[in-house]
């Protein structure tokens, strides 16, 4: 039976991704694997195929989370910083950061790969099920970009494929 | 002119309103909807002259609201500002009555492109 795969999106595609949606200027580089930990707390966005399978996640550290749902909504940079000390992300930021994580969905959207969606998100500050922290740890097909966006300020994301 | 947005995601709805404003189409009212239903509701009693749709959202998605309205005998332009930019979306989008979709993430001239027809036309 052929058995569809999932996608494993380029750096050029991440950063172009951030630079439309965010509309900012988006530098991005190579950083060591992002372990959200309770004291690196991570958004962790949890994406399945059709058929509720996890198959990959994407993990935004908390000075990310803050970033790009700020940006998206034009909140201005010291709303961010605020989220920043606070380590938590007031209700505005949180659904801001989700909306980018839904529409990350279409990174891992080539045609002829798993068609997958956003299930979930688990934020900054909520605990994180083991099952999702595992998935975030698992190395392999994955990206770990630091992520510097324009007018706010530098974080870190992990991409990472699980099916 | 009316223009009906709907979308789950109340940042979204923001951006979309903002994006058409940047691609020159400033001044026209537009109407917001959470969700699929209450688009729906809203087209019936706003009477809009074009509905900006997400495909996925909560009580009724995109594809179901454009479903309900066509077989209701509305002919309302109707059009997709969605993540899912899959040609096999927008294959059903196009099989159901919907004039484009617009993939997020997305540009003022890319509204422009798809919009111009409708709205100056």
């Amino acid at each position: 039976m052929y058995v569809q795969t999932s996608y494993l999106p380029q750096v050029k595609e991440i950063r172009d991704l951030l630079t439309d949606l965010l509309d900012r200027d988006i530098q991005v580089s190579p950083t060591p694997p992002l372990a959200p930990t309770p004291n690196n707390p991570c958004t962790v966005a949890v994406y399945v195929d059709d058929t509720l399978q996890v198959t990959s996640v994407i993990a935004f550290d908390l000075p990310l989370s803050a970033y790009a749902g700020a940006a998206i909504g034009l909140v201005p940079a010291a709303g961010a910083e605020t989220a920043i000390e606070e380590r938590v992300l007031n209700q505005t930021l949180q659904e801001n950061v989700y909306e980018v994580l839904n529409i990350a969905a279409s990174l891992f959207n080539h045609d002829g790969a798993t068609h997958v969606r956003l299930y979930d998100a688990h934020h900054v500050g909520a605990p994180l099920p083991g099952d999702v922290m595992a998935r975030a740890l698992t190395l392999g097909r994955r990206e770990d970009l630091a992520v510097e966006v324009g007018g706010y300020g530098a974080g870190r994301l992990s991409v990472v494929l699980v099916a | 002119m009316k223009i009906l947005v709907a979308d789950d995601s109340r940042v979204m709805r923001q951006i979309v309103i903002r994006t058409l404003r940047q691609a020159g189409y400033a001044g026209h009212d537009v109407v917001e909807a959470e969700n699929g239903k209450e688009a729906l509701d809203l087209v019936r009693s706003e009477a809009p002259d074009l509905v900006l749709s997400d495909w996925n959202m909560p009580e009724m998605t995109g594809i179901d609201l454009l479903d309900a309205l066509r077989s209701s005998g509305s002919t309302v332009p109707f059009g997709f500002v969605t993540s899912e930019g899959s040609a096999d979306m927008r294959a059903r989008a196009s099989a159901g009555g919907a004039l484009f979709l617009i993939a997020k993430p997305f540009t003022p001239e890319a509204f422009d492109e798809v919009l111009a027809p409708v709205l100056k036309g």
